[in-house]
């Protein structure tokens, strides 16, 4: 099995290979569309700006080729912080901006009654939402969480974790092929590497 | 519920790590930095943040190689800072696998850096380091640049701009071990909206006890208390715990990663 970790300029790559490593699976960092159509798992991942997160998908032309692997082939994939954003209908970051449009919702600023402080920063608790047995284990663990917009989704079945900050945001997103999440798995040691390897698992028979 | 972040903080003198007194010369050696990157990492810290102190001084840039090793041993948040001047010493940071660099010299002269950086890579990765001098009643911003500026209309002037945390140290109880400036948090925490690290004074358990108990801040950054003295992070988890706020006390549910 090898994994297609997208080098499209929103940093965080050698990070999210470093968890894929210590895993044991085969990964390569790639904006070569030969090579992300020969691979078995394509993760997204990336921080910034949504707007620019876009731009540069589109200067890479990597659109029409993860759109054609993700939702046509149905290729595992997985979404992660600003690579999980980008797959919904649309972003506001830092203006309206349209998205993949794989998981219907959009991605708005956090807004906190209280006031709390923003960014969203640190580690905070993981909620499994509707009875989700795949993930169940992970309810109550605490990940790392860095983000100023969230994920608002139009159907709540599609959310599978969630976290509070003052407001209930999504923390993690599944649509059949499709895995994505909020915060950062590689960055949340034992808990975040273990989620990793539960997804990437179930395709490694192949 | 977020919880309240330990954060330790490893200081770079180019070699090795080394620990300083209200940021005075002569520091005291105190490791191999990425020996100690790879205990914490093994308990588990919250965050590891690491500055090579003399870079700006010496106008050199931080040894990317060394800080490569040092994040290699992290699979938690790592922040980088030190002679960081354009935007391209960022970029190389951010390869290396850091979550977040840090600024300060740059900025004194330049806050609209700020910006230029965060538009690029995201605000959430753009923490400013802001260094007071208490002098007689007056918060000065420390700088080895020769300035007198004083702090709070320095912090006026630069909550304008687009950053996403803030490591607020006190010169004074740097390397003193005898408490942090609680009036010096007090005051910054109603100005700023971001998420602020506290720094300079941890001594110990009951200094964090007084820190988390008087004020709302969500992390705290330390380095003496643990080169020096029998306390973990975890011991300090515990402490702030115990004043009632949120902490992240690991159980080891899944296989470690090492």
């Amino acid at each position: 099995m090898k994994i297609a970790i997208i080098k499209y300029g929103m940093g965080n790559v050698a990070s999210v290979k470093k968890a894929i490593d210590k895993l044991g699976f085969t990964s390569i960092i790639t904006n070569n569309i030969t090579e992300i159509k020969n691979s078995d798992v394509i993760l997204l991942p990336g921080v910034g700006s949504f707007k620019k997160g876009m731009e540069n998908l589109n200067k890479e032309n990597l659109v029409e080729v993860l759109k054609d692997e993700v939702l046509f082939k149905k290729k595992p994939f997985i979404g992660i912080c600003l690579g999980m954003q980008l797959i919904a209908t649309n972003g506001t970051e830092p203006e309206n901006v349209k998205g993949l449009g794989w998981i219907d919702g959009d991605v708005i600023k956090i807004e906190s009654p209280q006031k709390f402080r923003i960014p969203h920063l640190g580690w905070n608790t993981l909620k499994t939402k509707n009875n989700n047995n795949f993930y169940k284990e992970f309810n109550n663990k605490d990940v790392y969480f860095i983000h100023s917009y969230h994920f608002k989704a139009k159907y709540i079945q599609e959310v599978t974790m969630s976290v509070n900050y003052d407001i209930e945001m999504v923390a993690a997103l599944q649509k059949n092929n499709i895995y994505a999440m909020q915060f950062h798995p590689e960055k949340s040691q034992e808990v975040g590497v273990h989620l990793l390897n539960k997804i990437l698992t179930q395709y490694a028979k192949v | 519920m977020l919880k309240c972040r330990v954060i330790p903080i490893l200081t770079f003198n180019g070699f090795g790590l080394v620990k300083t007194k209200q940021f005075a010369g002569n520091p005291r050696m105190v490791g191999n930095a990425i020996q100690v990157a790879k205990v914490y990492n093994s308990r588990n810290v919250d965050e590891l943040v690491f500055l090579d102190i003399y870079a700006s001084d010496k106008n050199r840039k931080m040894n990317l190689q060394m800080a490569k090793l040092i994040v290699n041993q992290c699979f938690m948040p790592v922040a980088l800072g030190g002679g960081i001047k354009n935007l391209k010493d960022i970029e190389d940071l951010l390869a290396i696998g850091a979550d977040k660099v840090v600024l300060k010299s740059k900025i004194i002269d330049n806050p609209e850096f700020i910006n230029e950086a965060s538009y690029v890579y995201g605000n959430q990765c753009i923490t400013v380091s802001l260094d007071a001098f208490k002098k007689e009643d007056t918060y000065y911003l420390y700088n080895r640049l020769d300035k007198e500026i004083e702090f709070f209309s320095f912090l006026e002037n630069l909550k304008k701009y687009n950053f996403g945390e803030v490591i607020l140290t006190s010169v004074n109880n740097d390397g003193m071990m005898n408490g942090f400036d609680i009036e010096l948090v007090q005051r910054v925490e109603k100005i700023l909206n971001v998420p602020i690290v506290v720094s300079g004074g941890a001594g110990n358990p009951e200094h964090f006890k007084e820190l988390f108990a008087k004020t709302n801040i969500e992390a705290v950054a330390a380095s003496s208390i643990f080169h020096f003295t029998r306390y973990t992070p975890r011991d300090l988890k515990l402490a702030i715990q115990s004043v009632g706020k949120p902490v992240r006390l690991v159980e080891k549910d899944f296989i470690p990663i090492n």
